[in-house]
Formats: C-alpha cells, sequence, structure tokens
C-alpha cells in the first residue's frame, strides 16, 4: 500500500519545496515581478483564465496532439518493430539507417516539418509522432526479441494463426518492452508538442507561452509552465497506471 | 498409430552438426501407454518433439494416424511454459479459447481439470504465484484440455513431489484407460515408467537411439498391488541394469 502512495508524497514534496524557494524568490529576495511574478499571482492568474474558459481550448488542442501523436506513433512504431521482428532479413538492412533516424535530433528538424506539412496540425502532429515512434519502436523490438521461444512451441502446437499469435502471444509478452519506449514516448511528446506550438498556430499550451512573452504577461508565462509541467506529471501517471493494470504480472508481489 | 521410419535429427552446432537421434524405426499402437527412459542428452525430448511438428526431422518419416484431428496432440513441456500473463484457469482455458469452445462448455471443462489436478483454489492465481510442482499441473491439465488424441509428457513430474507425483500417476493411468489415449510419458524414474507403461523404450546416447522396447503385460487397474507383484520388480532390475549399460 505504502509503495502505491510514494511516488505521491514524492512529488508532493518536490513540489512544496519548489514552490517555497519560489515565493521566497519572488518575495522576500525581491526580485522584480516582470522578472519573477509570485506564486501567488502565477496562480490567480492560472485561476482567473481556467473560470473565464480562455484556457481550455488551449489545453485541449495540446492534450489532444499528445494523445494523437502518442497513439499513431505507438502504433507504428510496434507495427515496424514487429515487421522488422518477423522479418530478420529485412531488419539486417533496416537497423543501421534506424539508429541513425534514432539518434537524428528530430526537435531540429521541427522547421523542416513546417516547409514540408505547412502551418496547419499535420507538421504538429507529424513531429510529435516522429518523436514517440522511435523509442516505442526500440523498446517494442527489445520485448519482441525477448520473447521466450517455448511460447511459440505452445503456438505452433496449437496451430494459432498470425493474427491469434500476434494478439494472444507476442503483444502481450512484448507489453514490458513496449511500455520502457511509451514511457520515454511520452516524455518526448510533450515536448514535442509545446514546441510545435511555438513554432507555429495560435492554440495551445505552448502558443500561450510565445504569447505571454511577447506580450510580457509574465504570470501568463508562468501559467502556462505550471500547466504544463503538471500535464507531465498527469501523463507520466496515467501511464503509470496502465502499466499497474496491463504488467501486473510482471511485476513482483511486494511479499 | 504412430508410425516412424528412419526417422533422424541432427542439430548444427558451431559448425559441426551433432546427431541428437540416430535413424528409429518404430511403431506405437493406438492407445498405447508409452515410458520413455534414457540417460541424459539421449534424445528423449527431440523424439517428442518431432512427433509434435516442433522440430523437423533430418530424415525418414512420422506418420501420426489421428484422422481429422486438427490438434493430434497435446503437449507437457519439460517446463511447464504457462503463458506469465494469465491466471490458471486462463492458462488451462487457453487451448480452448484458440479453438473457439464455447464459454460455458469451456468453464465445464476447466473446473473439471482444475479439480483433476489438485488445483482448487489456485484458479486465479498467476504462475509466478505457483510452486514449479503447480505450475506443472497447470500445464498437464492445459494439455489435456482440448482432449487431444495423442499426450506427449516431457518429465511432466520432475518437479512434483512423491505423494502428489503417486496421485497423479493414478490419475494419468485413470485418464488413459477412460479415454483411450496415446501417452508417451518421458521420465527419469525407472518405477514410474515400469508402473505406468504398457510398453517401455529405453534409449542410449551419442547417438540418442532406441536400444530396447519392452512389452508390460502386468495387469490393469494398476494400484499399490502392482508395486508388490515380482514381475514388476523383475521389470525394474532390468530396466535399471539397462540404464547403468547406457551410462
Ligand atoms: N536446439 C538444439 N540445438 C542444438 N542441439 C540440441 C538442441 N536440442 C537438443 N540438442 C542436442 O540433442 C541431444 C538430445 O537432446 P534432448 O534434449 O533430446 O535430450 P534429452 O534426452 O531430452 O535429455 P534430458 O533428459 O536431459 O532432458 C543433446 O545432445 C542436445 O545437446
Ligand atoms: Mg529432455
Amino acid at each position: 500500500m505504502m509503495s502505491r502512495f510514494r511516488p505521491v508524497f514524492e512529488y508532493g514534496v518536490a513540489l512544496a519545496l519548489l514552490t517555497v524557494a519560489w515565493w521566497y524568490a519572488s518575495g522576500p529576495m525581491g526580485i522584480p515581478k516582470y522578472l519573477l511574478p509570485s506564486p501567488q499571482s502565477t496562480v490567480s492568474t492560472l485561476w482567473d483564465s481556467l473560470v473565464s474558459g480562455e484556457l481550455w481550448p488551449h489545453l485541449w488542442f495540446t492534450v489532444r496532439n499528445i494523445l494523437l501523436g502518442l497513439g499513431i506513433g505507438s502504433v507504428a512504431g510496434i507495427a515496424v518493430a514487429y515487421l522488422l521482428y518477423k522479418m530478420p532479413r529485412l531488419s539486417t538492412f533496416l537497423d543501421g539507417p534506424l539508429v541513425v533516424f534514432q539518434t537524428a535530433p528530430k526537435i531540429a528538424l521541427a522547421p523542416l516539418f513546417v516547409v514540408w506539412f505547412g502551418l496547419g496540425l499535420t507538421a504538429k502532429i507529424v513531429l510529435i509522432v516522429s518523436l514517440v515512434f522511435f523509442p516505442v519502436l526500440m523498446g517494442a523490438l527489445a520485448g519482441f526479441r525477448s520473447i521466450d521461444s517455448r511460447m511459440h512451441d505452445l503456438a505452433k502446437l496449437l496451430k494459432l494463426n498470425p493474427f491469434s499469435l500476434f494478439w494472444r502471444i507476442d503483444l502481450m509478452a512484448a507489453l514490458p518492452g513496449i511500455f520502457v519506449g511509451l514511457k520515454i514516448g511520452a516524455v518526448q511528446a510533450l515536448v514535442g508538442a509545446i514546441l510545435a506550438e511555438w513554432i507555429s498556430g495560435s492554440d495551445g499550451l505552448g502558443y500561450l507561452m510565445t504569447f505571454a512573452s511577447a506580450t510580457y504577461k509574465t504570470p501568463l508565462l508562468f501559467g502556462a509552465v505550471l500547466l504544463t509541467s503538471l500535464l507531465g506529471i498527469a501523463l507520466h501517471g496515467l501511464l503509470g497506471v496502465i502499466e499497474g493494470r496491463l504488467l501486473s504480472w510482471k511485476v513482483q508481489d511486494g511479499r | 498409430m504412430i508410425t516412424t521410419s528412419g526417422l533422424t535429427k541432427s542439430f548444427d552446432l558451431d559448425g559441426g552438426s551433432i546427431l541428437a537421434l540416430a535413424p528409429l524405426d518404430h511403431r506405437i499402437e493406438k492407445g498405447a501407454f508409452v515410458s520413455i527412459v534414457g540417460p541424459s542428452g539421449c534424445g528423449k525430448s527431440t523424439f517428442l518433439r518431432l512427433i509434435a511438428g516442433l522440430e523437423d526431422a533430418s530424415g525418414g518419416t512420422i506418420e501420426l494416424d489421428t484422422g481429422s484431428a486438427k490438434r493430434p496432440v497435446g503437449f507437457v513441456f519439460q517446463d511447464a511454459v504457462l503463458l506469465p500473463w494469465k491466471t490458471v484457469r486462463d492458462n488451462i482455458r487457453f487451448p480452448l479459447d484458440t479453438a473457439g469452445v464455447r464459454r460455458d462448455e469451456g468453464n465445464r471443462i476447466v473446473s473439471e481439470l482444475i479439480e483433476l489436478v489438485g488445483l482448487s483454489g489456485f484458479e486465479d492465481a498467476l504462475p509466478k504465484q505457483l510452486s514449479g510442482g503447480m505450475r506443472q499441473r497447470a500445464a498437464i491439465a492445459r494439455a489435456l484440455s482440448d482432449d487431444p488424441p495423442i499426450l506427449l509428457m516431457d518429465e511432466p513430474f520432475s518437479a512434483v513431489d512423491l505423494l502428489t507425483r503417486e496421485t497423479l500417476n493414478d490419475e494419468l493411468l485413470r485418464i488413459w484407460q477412460r479415454t483411450g489415449k496415446t501417452i508417451l510419458l518421458v521420465t527419469h524414474s525407472v518405477e514410474e515408467a515400469a508402473y505406468l507403461g504398457s510398453e517401455v523404450m529405453v534409449m542410449s546416447p551419442r547417438p540418442g537411439r532406441l536400444k530396447k522396447t519392452y512389452t508390460v503385460d502386468l495387469p490393469h487397474p494398476r494400484g499399490e498391488a502392482t508395486k508388490l507383484d515380482p514381475a514388476y520388480h523383475q521389470l525394474v532390475a532390468e530396466l535399471r541394469q539397462d540404464m547403468r549399460e547406457t551410462e
């Protein structure tokens, strides 16, 4: 039971310390408001814009893009990983190029994506997908390649069709690896979503940050940053819950 | 029922190749209970895997005369090989689920089998929560669940305590007599081989081959009386002698 609340507790302590330091720096230490707004003014700005409803579309825009990118990126990553796993010949050709793509700084390619896919939604989703795809691919590939071959003996004995083999055995057995990739991918997705909104468009938390800094609305800027951090924590927590559900067979009981 | 002619298997091992099974000609009648004994590495598992179609023969042929059975063989692996994400119940159901058996029908079969192998109360446990012997019993139940005409068992009771082992032996004999399955069972225990088998195959290593076969005509049903039968002791002694010679 303790272990379930431990992360919550740790987050809480870290957040509290940060808030105290922030309050001290903006208040007693006397850093000017336009450089560092106080926690109170940040929260009240955030609260006002939440109540007035002007924040919700931005928050929803960012969340939706992250979820969309995570969804497409991980499905594609798992699919390509399975293809490479099933066709070792293909993977001897593709392993090299994949490493190159994987290590290439996708963030740096963001402006290029805008040139290719325009200022709209497509470029944003493409960026997020490209950030999610590779970690999930690598995690899934490691997961598939570590499947106990004796499970395939069982599948052969039961004459499972390829579809059943994938859904009932391979995907389940590779889930631990997939989740390793997915957790890295989720962080990347958040970074990608914010970055994409900095570059173009007039929606999302990222846009709100650029708008606030351009108009010297520092409390709003801080509010957007705070909200983004909370979003990151929520995403992490959500994945943790899903992982706990799906992989309870893997973790040792706390006995 | 199971006919092998000139069946061989060799494995490639870093450049070289080792002969795991020398040409083996043998015929196993429908409804036989064949015990297979032999020292470690003599190709017992390989023989079973060839029959199950898990391994391709390097030469020779195997014929299974099982008619239209979609899954002719059930296999109990040397280690249980349960799916770690499924409960005991769902592991035993797995062959039924993948064969499209109706849910209530499946439930009935599964609860019978759980009772049979003595896992009542552990239906919802995950494999990691079971002992080695309990896992093995779940694997036996799984192999029986879709009622295959041939049952191949690779040291199924090696991780089970003596008392449970004797109980499971008797259950297995009962299942065999009731269903008329053809059963091949690998064991390291000559007593078990003699007690269970209607036939005992003795194998010898390097290269793995069939050294001898015994026809066992100890009367059925077998039980405690069998273990006092001089003929049984005679067979056990002969098997032990054979095993010693193969070393
Ligand atoms: N996949 C494999 N690759 C290479 N060699 C193998 C493979 N499987 C079995 N062998 C070899 O074939 C021989 C027979 O192995 P097998 O597993 O059939 O023996 P066994 O009689 O079942 O032994 P045990 O009683 O220890 O289980 C051994 O020499 C083994 O090294
Ligand atoms: Mg073996």
